[in-house]
């Protein structure tokens, strides 16, 4: 059809979306509220319907304007109360806008397409109410369960159902609510609209084929709405532009230069408040996709009949037009992600202890200057090692490298290319595009993507976006005599190293330079090698030397050269700056050599990339480069500088690939692995967190972190002695002083005016330790030696940093010196075993002989008997041989051979053993650990050397037993 | 009736603006001219083709410009000489087209046209429509597309 005003039509068309995007949510939040309707939002739908009613009729759509009257009438009767809006006719009225939706979007081609059947399915509803008797019901039912069962819907299902259906529907006299219930079986089935054949009232021969796959392309969006006081202000800045325009043609003419200057600054403020403003202009509510995920999620959830609340936090958060364009598919992805695979069918929740309904939150925010979007499901989580297992299937990674992951890599496995979890796919999520797709997408965005998942409390996927990508910062850096610029997003830091320390800095491992970064070694790519002719590069270089050179006079001249303070306020190392003006060869030979390196990263990797001459950084504009350069890897783009040339914009995570570190992505990953590896390797040491102190100037001590209450500064005047006590004024109270050489036989304490007062909490008393400094809090993983430096106060020893460093046991210092603290509780104690008889028995599994020692003399001390296990698999043997006599495992986690975990774990299988009380001992608590270690059954969990409350909680399980 | 024919006339009569590539005389249609300057500060595009002199700030608008003696096998374009951009609108955004030297617009009868040689002043012939004979000369006709397109 013809249609003559394109304007007009435009606008119907721009204004009948807008309705139907409102719509939609409308009848969701109707479908929700079902009997007590809220009549102003059935009101503003049944407007909105009769609007683009109105609207096409006076175009001539006929088909149109059938449907949305039917859509009309439906809403009229809700409105008056004659219907109650339940799921199902709220479906029949979803389908019908869709349906309305995709015409409009297809305006010329509207009138061909065949409504009948929604117009059938609305008119039934509504002529429902009035006098249908309920007995065609019956015949419904046998056919929904068929759709049901087979959600892997096939087209025959559905064509085969649909006349009997159709016919029931047109007989149908039931009342309004069994009326309806026939007609979501359909939409069930096929997300697109139904096609309803023969038997109907208006046959409709020619449409049969043509609907589910003539939905056209969607169009980007070509027109955009401004708020009015927006356009106002862009206005008034353009009148200012132009007036600052005038001023300066004028200035121009009477040649005055101050003058100028001023009239430059006033257009450099315009010009920025312009820019602002147009930019807002852009901004867009990420509302704009997060409205349709109600419906997205309501569908899905229906069709695999599960019921999941949907939360969206943060509509109102702004992005810029293209990313909210670009980030509808990933985002979509994700939602299904977590309907499909991650939340469970309700009847699994039950079992699971959750709630049935599932919960998928969807939320956006800022921070720190970008945009986090978050989809988190309280689903069944991702399972790191089914997603190991199935990346080693499928030849992704090795078996080695997936046994030295951890939990993190592992679920970030599924960002691999060629991965895909789904054990089958379903229609749903498994659409060909994998997770790697959208994190590409993203990436493309420049934004980043994380993954928190715990497997059976759900996962939480964020992204982080930045506001816009139309300016954004960069930093320029010179090379080969052209300007380039590195995005700043990309930038981790700039690093400038001197010409004398090149040669100790950079160092070569096989052809590849690389230089020592705090401790970490930096691969490093020459720009001008990556990107230019390869050999000529070094000419290059003697040219740049001599330009170099000219500078260089110029800096000797004036010490404040623009290029030195450059370099030593970007760079680094101003001592080195210093340094230059002694030796003058230093200074030619450092500035024709030194190395300017910008340190960026893509996320993934890091590299260095040596280019000649850094300079400011900028925001500029991106442009696109011309199709014959569209080869061109390395660049993401172009941008016009400040003198009118281009620069080019480099791409970080090309140039890698095209500098060969294309490994990078590989060697990477093996540097990670490695890494992980050797996480792990320490993590089966046992790791101890101590806090490093003196006492005297020439011996070192520690004490476990973990006991350490605070750490005070205090003068030695501060210290009063009392009672041959030494006390000092603490928290409104008096706290006890002791010091290491009270107890054990070392240096006294040097006689410093500082003093440290490291508190601690004994038997819920506060008692200070003097010390000096300095100090320092690290973990170690050396190996405690519990016999040669031992002895009263002394629990052992340990190497750090080549220095032999004793481990205080502040815990028998106390004893030793305020032994009327413990009378009370070893009073308990011994009540305790007075009244059992024969000393219980407890099955002690610990690796290290050190901590084994430490836990057997508490429990020895307090008369307990003690069988030891080196580890887990000893000590289940242990507790096979002994049985029943053991009355309680206290167990080390990380252990050779079978640790923590899997011991309780199989103790916890056996029957016999599953009272068995368990006490896990660990370094450091951390909650994942111990998630873990309650999840296979531990009971408590403490910390190593935390004697009273390990020894309290040790009682207490005992006294349960009897 | 003579309406008509005159409109047929100048339906077939197109203005050539005509240039010199190396030593070879060609032409294209006017009106998929943008406009002929003579800006050469250029930035290079390291990695770019061979054929790609740089790329240029066009009040704005950032312009690829391609050496046509190098795309056509001629040898670069000797930029002392004096050399001109023509800013030709192509579907992937603008393009300049270095050319030697600019000549006279000509008009042409597009009827009289010829189909190219396999070769032109060492120029392929597929780089051509055809060719178009004046009083005094031969005219390449230069197939703009062909030109643009990004063979390999």
């Amino acid at each position: 059809m013809e249609i003559e005003d394109d304007e007009i039509l435009q606008g119907f068309i721009e204004e009948s979306l807008e309705h139907l995007a409102d719509i939609e949510n409308d009848l969701l939040t109707i479908e929700e509220a079902g009997e007590d309707i809220d009549e102003d939002l059935v009101n503003k739908v049944f407007r909105a319907a009769h609007s683009i009613k109105g609207g096409a009729g006076f175009m001539g759509l006929t088909a149109i304007q059938g449907l949305s009257h039917s859509t009309e009438n439906v809403l009229g009767m809700i409105r008056s109360k004659k219907l109650i809006p339940t799921p199902e006719i709220v479906n029949v009225l979803l389908m019908a806008s869709d349906q309305l939706q995709s015409m409009i979007e297809d305006v010329q081609n509207s009138n061909d397409v065949d409504i009948s059947p929604h117009v059938t399915s609305l008119d039934a509803i509504a002529d429902g109410t009035y006098t249908q008797p309920p007995e065609e019901s019956e015949q419904e039912v046998p056919a929904e369960p068929v759709t049901d069962a087979t959600p892997a819907d096939t087209a025959e299902v559905v064509t085969e159902e649909e006349p009997q259906e159709a016919a029931s529907e047109d007989t149908a006299t039931a009342v309004v609510e069994a009326a309806a219930s026939p007609t979501p079986a359909t939409p069930e089935i096929t997300a697109a609209p139904p096609e309803k054949p023969a038997p109907k009232a208006s046959p409709s021969p020619t449409t049969k084929t043509a609907k589910p796959k003539s939905a056209p392309p969607t169009k980007p969006e070509t027109s955009l709405r401004v708020h009015v006081s927006l356009l106002d202000s862009l206005m008034n800045l353009a009148g200012e532009l132009v007036l600052s325009r005038n001023q300066l043609l004028q200035t121009i003419g009477s040649d005055d230069l101050r003058n100028a200057e001023t009239v430059g600054q006033r257009i450099d403020l315009i010009t920025s408040e312009l820019q602002e403003a147009i930019m807002l202009t852009r901004m867009q509510p990420i509302g704009n996709v997060f409205n349709k995920f109600p419906r997205v999620v309501r569908d899905l959830a229906k069709k695999l009949h599960k019921t999941i609340d949907l939360t969206i936090v943060g509509k109102d958060v702004e992005l810029d037009k293209t990313i909210i364009e670009s980030i509808n598919d990933p985002l979509t992805h994700l939602v299904r992600n977590s309907v499909d695979h991650g939340i469970e069918i309700p009847a699994e929740r039950k079992k699971r202890g959750k709630p049935e309904n599932g919960l998928v939150i969807l939320k956006a925010y800022h921070e720190a200057g970008q945009v986090v979007i978050e989809i988190s499901d309280d689903g069944k989580g991702l399972d790191g090692d089914a997603l190991a297992a199935s990346a080693v299937g499928k030849g992704l990674i090795t078996t080695e490298q997936s046994q030295a992951m951890s939990d993190k890599e592992k679920i970030n496995l599924i960002f691999l290319p060629g991965f895909s979890t789904a054990a089958e796919v379903t229609d749903v999520s498994g659409r060909g595009v994998g997770m790697d797709v959208v994190k590409t997408n993203l990436d493309q965005l420049g934004g980043n993507v994380e993954i928190i998942s715990e497997k059976g409390n759900g996962t939480t996927i964020s992204i982080k976006l930045p506001l816009t990508l139309a300016i954004i910062p960069c930093q320029i850096i010179e090379t080969g005599g052209e300007r380039y610029a590195i995005p700043q997003v990309n930038l981790e830091e700039l690093l400038r190293i001197p010409a004398s320390q090149v040669k100790k800095r950079v160092e070569r491992v096989g052809d590849a330079e690389v230089v020592r970064l705090r401790g970490t070694l930096l691969p490093l790519i020459r720009l001008s090698d990556v990107i230019g002719a390869k050999r000529t590069y070094f000419d290059h270089r003697e040219q740049d030397i001599k330009q170099d050179r000219r500078e260089k006079i110029s800096d000797r001249r004036g010490k404040e050269s623009p290029l030195f303070d450059d370099d030593s306020s970007q760079g680094f190392n101003t001592a080195q700056a210093d340094d230059r003006p002694r030796s003058v060869l230093d200074r030619r030979a450092s500035v024709s050599s030194a190395l300017n390196i910008v340190v960026v990263s893509n996320g993934s990797m890091k590299y260095g990339l040596i280019v000649d001459r850094l300079q400011d950084s900028e925001e500029i504009v991106i442009k696109p480069l011309g199709r014959h350069l569209q080869q061109c890897k390395g660049y993401a783009g172009a941008t016009i500088m400040g003198d009118g040339r281009i620069a080019l914009i480099l791409d970080v995570s090309n140039l890698a690939r095209m500098a060969h570190l294309t490994s990078i992505d590989g060697s990477d990953r093996a540097a990670e692995v490695a890494q992980a590896a050797e996480d792990a390797v320490n993590a089966r040491k046992d790791k101890q967190s101590l806090l490093i102190f003196q006492n005297s100037r020439s011996e070192h001590f520690g004490v476990p972190l973990n006991q350490v209450e605070r750490i005070e500064k205090i003068k030695r005047s501060d210290i009063e002695a009392l009672g041959g006590k030494r006390v000092m004024k603490y928290r409104g109270g008096s706290l006890s002083l002791i010091c290491v050489d009270d107890v054990a036989m070392v240096e006294p304490l040097a006689e410093d005016d500082n003093l440290l007062v490291i508190v601690f909490n004994i038997s819920k008393r506060p008692v200070g330790l003097l010390a000096i400094g300095p100090i320092d809090a690290l973990e170690v993983t050396a190996d405690i030696d519990d016999t040669t430096l031992s002895q009263p106060g002394i629990m052992g020893s340990i190497i750090i940093n080549d220095n032999t460093t004793m481990l205080v046991n502040v815990y028998e210092m106390v004893q030793n010196l305020f032994p009327q603290w413990f009378e009370e509780q070893e009073k308990f104690e011994q009540d305790e075993l007075e009244d059992d008889g024969p000393a219980p028995t407890i099955l002690i599994a610990e690796d290290s002989k050190f901590f084994r020692n430490q836990v057997k003399n508490y429990m020895t001390e307090v008369g307990y008997s003690v069988i030891e296990a080196e580890d887990g698999l000893e000590g289940w043997n242990k507790l096979e041989e002994y049985g029943d006599e053991i009355t309680m495992l206290v167990t080390d986690i990380e252990m050779p051979n079978m640790n923590g975990f899997e011991l309780t774990q199989r103790i916890r299988s056996d029957e016999r053993y599953s009272k068995l009380p368990i006490i896990a001992l660990t370094t450091l608590a951390s909650a994942e650990d111990v998630a873990k270690g309650k999840a296979v059954g531990v009971d408590e969990y403490h910390i190593k050397l935390d004697k009273e409350r390990l020894m309290v909680s040790v009682h207490d399980y005992i006294k349960r037993r009897f | 009736m003579t309406d008509t024919k005159a409109k047929n006339e100048s339906k077939k009569l197109v203005e050539l603006a005509t240039f010199y590539i190396g030593d070879a005389l060609c032409g294209m249609d006017i009106l998929k001219i943008q406009e002929i300057n003579k800006i050469m500060q250029m930035t290079k595009v390291p990695q770019a083709p061979e054929y790609v002199l740089g790329i240029l700030n066009l009040r704005g608008q950032i312009v690829t410009i391609l050496d046509l003696g190098k795309k056509l096998g001629l040898g670069e374009t000797d930029i002392s000489q004096n050399p001109r951009n023509i800013i030709v609108n192509s579907a992937g955004g603008h393009v300049g087209l270095l050319v030697r030297r600019i000549s006279d617009v000509v008009s042409a009868d597009m009827e009289k046209k010829e189909r190219a040689p396999a070769n032109m002043n060492g120029i392929q012939g597929e780089y051509f429509t055809g060719v178009y004979k004046t009083d005094d000369n031969l005219i390449g006709i230069l197939d703009v597309d062909k030109v643009l397109s990004i063979e390999d």
